[in-house]
């Protein structure tokens, strides 16, 4: 029966349509996993020697152990992100004359079958061969390792049942907020350092069995707990559960006034804040208005005079990453309902121009939360004013053309995270414009003049692609309606 | 008000949609019927120009659809779910389409008034997701919304699909009677052979994507077409 399930698994796998259409895709990712892994294991082979040389420390088992619950905070986070759930594939099964228990732990082992097994793998396995077995002996190497794989492994279980129950409720937001305050608030501002509290359990294990036992009744227990809560919440109402209208009379005003498109812009809002999907690439903006922190008061970016070239690209980043990664797939967000713009009249021209305006909002809305970065100089606010303008006349345009190559349809209420749904060649080669085409303006005029003049051509060239947006805008909309055809079936998936 | 000539739709060798010519006269009530696969729906998008048509036109009001938009005002359909804004409460799609048609909340609200009975208090005031709604519902905000805005087409694709039989008589009523006031001409593909006969005033037959039967003589139809499906 198992053997029937992983068949039948790998079956969807080969013949699922976005199998077919995008080989390419999936070479290049699977590709990508394995360069990303083998730097993880390069990581785990000369952590020793990063700890020792990198942070001037003496004892790297000492160090490593007391930071290693950062490591498993970190994990929470990736994972909260990135792990999937197998909910989905449940409605597939339920009706089947197989027990719900075999269905279940079917369900539960093939998704412990991830690179996100791996990664405490890669990194500490070396890390306890190198380090630990010599200065301690096998045996505490061994045992050491087990209780740190463990604790990550037990962490999948832990997630498989906590997104199940509070994905995008308030409570899972809560928590992950204070996940988040627990690994900055110790590290970065040492109010209170939760690396000693966990320190001791690693430390007994390299001289007792007690904690590994420990463990492992730990790991059974989580396994237990997201098998118990998949059992109990295998029915169908349970598990997809209907959602309530959320934010039923919201809108921007200001859209209002601009008669059909600002409706569809409207609509757009509504379509935005409404799937999980675009619901993440939302966050992830507000999250990235945070990424200038990474930067700005970073000393390896501080220059003498001016500021570090690098700047351009994060201020690209912050004033509009929303519309940078939404825009990529332009019209797939619309794929379920195409047929409706196609029969309504005006209705392509007016949902590009929707869009538009939208883009225009939401980098406008980034743009202004993002000026108290003044703190760090004026500087700043002087390239994010340049980048701003230079998104919303030549970035967003770029964008836009681009996106439209082959648009594909994808389910929007799927996760964003891993979810290559909508993504074609043309999401990558896109990648190039958005980040070579500011330096392309920008680099000629700061290497030949100053940097300010850089920063000047940027705007400038921006203020044209505004003055120039009426004609620029209508280009998507022709091409389009050319399109039209091709672009509607490939939505309804035929042919 | 709709004419169609030479139209052909062809996917690599297998012809789907071979129709050599079709005149729907205004406010007539035309039915399209045909086993699975024989191109009903084919043609219906063809002529919203949702599918391209590998050769040959249809023209709406002396406009040829593939090449002007101005048809769309005056023609309303629903086809499927992709006609729909799934992430909307009907409400808030109707208040949608409102605007888009512009036309004032009191039309609107007449408007829906006339479909009070086939909704039956499971459609307005609700606070559900059109995709969250059971199929025969979703069926019937189509339908509403299809004939919203005056048009003078309205084409619907299965319309009794899914509804139970009391909301299919409610349907038919209201079909028959905006048909009556309002001069609409409605294109209706069925497998409900008794529903279709009853509503419509002429039935063509489609097979292999080829018109075998015109039927216009209202007391025969039935006979005819239970003689060609074998029913």
């Amino acid at each position: 029966m198992m053997l029937q399930l992983i068949k039948l698994e790998l079956t969807k796998t080969m013949r699922s349509t976005s199998f077919a259409k995008s080989v390419l895709v999936g070479i290049f990712l699977g590709f990508l996993a394995i360069i990303l892994l083998s730097y993880l294991l390069i990581l785990g082979i000369f952590l020793k020697e990063i700890i020792e040389k990198g942070f001037n420390q003496t004892d790297a088992y000492e160090f490593l152990s007391a930071n290693l619950v950062y490591f498993f905070l970190t994990e929470f986070m990736y994972r909260y992100f990135t792990q999937q759930l197998p909910v989905i594939e449940l409605e597939r099964f339920l009706h089947l004359p197989i027990k719900k228990s075999r269905i279940i732990n079917f369900l539960l082992l093939r998704s412990f079958i991830s690179p996100l097994t791996l990664i405490a793998v890669l990194i500490f396995t070396p890390f306890a061969f190198k380090e630990i077995m010599p200065r301690f002996g096998d045996a505490a190497g061994w045992s050491w390792l087990m209780c740190v794989l463990l604790t990550s492994w037990s962490l999948h279980w832990v997630m498989l049942w906590f997104k199940q129950k509070f994905e995008d409720s308030f409570t899972g937001l809560a928590v992950i907020f204070i996940v988040l305050l627990l690994g900055v608030g110790s590290n970065y501002y040492g109010w209170f350092n939760i690396g000693e509290l966990v320190k001791p359990i690693f430390d007994w294990s390299l001289t007792s069995v007690i904690p590994i036992v420990f463990m492992v009744l730990v790991f059974a227990l989580l396994y237990r707990l997201a098998y118990t809560y998949y059992r109990n919440n295998a029915y169908l109402e349970d598990l997809s559960k209907e959602e309530n209208v959320r934010f039923a009379n919201s809108s921007f005003g200001i859209l209002n006034r601009f008669g059909l498109a600002g409706e569809l812009a409207n609509l757009e809002w509504k379509l935005i804040i409404r799937h999980k999907k675009s619901r993440t690439y939302l966050m992830l903006a507000g999250f990235f208005l945070l990424y200038g922190l990474i930067f700005y008061n970073n000393p390896g970016f501080q220059s003498e005079e001016g500021f570090s070239h690098m700047f351009i690209f994060v201020g690209t980043f912050i004033t509009s990453i929303f519309m940078l990664q939404y825009g990529q797939m332009f019209l797939s967000w619309n794929s379920a309902n195409f047929d409706f713009f196609l029969k309504t009249r005006g209705g392509v021209e007016a949902l590009v121009k929707g869009k538009y305006m939208l883009f225009v909002l939401t980098s406008a809305i980034s743009f202004i939360a993002s000026v108290p970065y003044v703190y760090f100089g004026w500087d700043i606010l002087l390239i994010h004013i340049c980048t701003f303008l230079f998104n919303m006349g030549v970035v967003i345009h770029l964008v836009i053309y681009f996106s439209l190559w082959k648009p594909k349809p994808m389910d929007l209420n799927k996760g964003a995270m891993f979810n290559y749904e909508g993504v074609g060649i043309a999401q990558f080669l896109m990648m190039l414009p958005i980040f070579l085409g500011p330096y392309a303006v920008y680099f000629p005029f700061a290497l030949l003049i100053n940097q300010y003049a850089g920063l000047a051509a940027l705007a400038i060239a921006g203020l044209i692609g505004i003055v120039a947006s009426p004609y620029l805008s209508s280009l998507p909309v022709k091409k389009i309606l050319k399109n039209r055809y091709e672009i509607s079936s490939a939505f309804r998936q035929e042919i | 008000m709709i004419q169609i000539q030479n139209l052909r739709k062809q996917y690599k060798a297998a012809v789907v949609l071979d129709v050599a010519s079709l005149e729907i006269p205004k406010a007539e009530c035309f039915g399209l019927v045909g086993n699975n696969g024989a191109g009903k729906t084919t043609l219906f998008r063809i002529i919203l120009d949702l599918v391209r048509a590998t050769s040959g036109s249809v023209v709406i009001d002396g406009e040829d659809v593939s090449k002007s938009e101005d048809w769309k005002s005056k023609v309303g359909a629903y086809l499927d779910e992709h006609m729909l804004l799934a992430y909307l409460t009907a409400d808030e799609y109707f208040e949608t389409l409102r605007k888009i048609y512009s036309i004032s909340v009191e039309d609107l609200a007449l408007h829906l008034a006339k479909f009070d009975e086939l909704f039956n208090g499971e459609i307005r005031g609700k606070k559900k997701y059109l995709r969250d709604l059971s199929k025969g519902n979703i069926k019937k905000v189509g339908v509403a919304a299809a004939m919203m805005g005056n048009p003078q087409v309205v084409m619907l694709d299965e319309p009794f699909e899914n509804l139970d039989p009391s909301s299919q008589n409610r349907l038919k009523k209201l079909i028959l009677q905006e048909k009556e006031h309002a001069q609409i001409t409605f294109l209706i593909s069925s497998h409900d052979l008794n529903h279709v006969t009853e509503i419509c005033d002429r039935i063509v037959l489609l097979e292999k994507g080829m018109i075998v039967k015109d039927l216009n003589e209202k007391s025969s139809m039935i006979a005819e077409l239970n003689e060609y499906f074998g029913t």
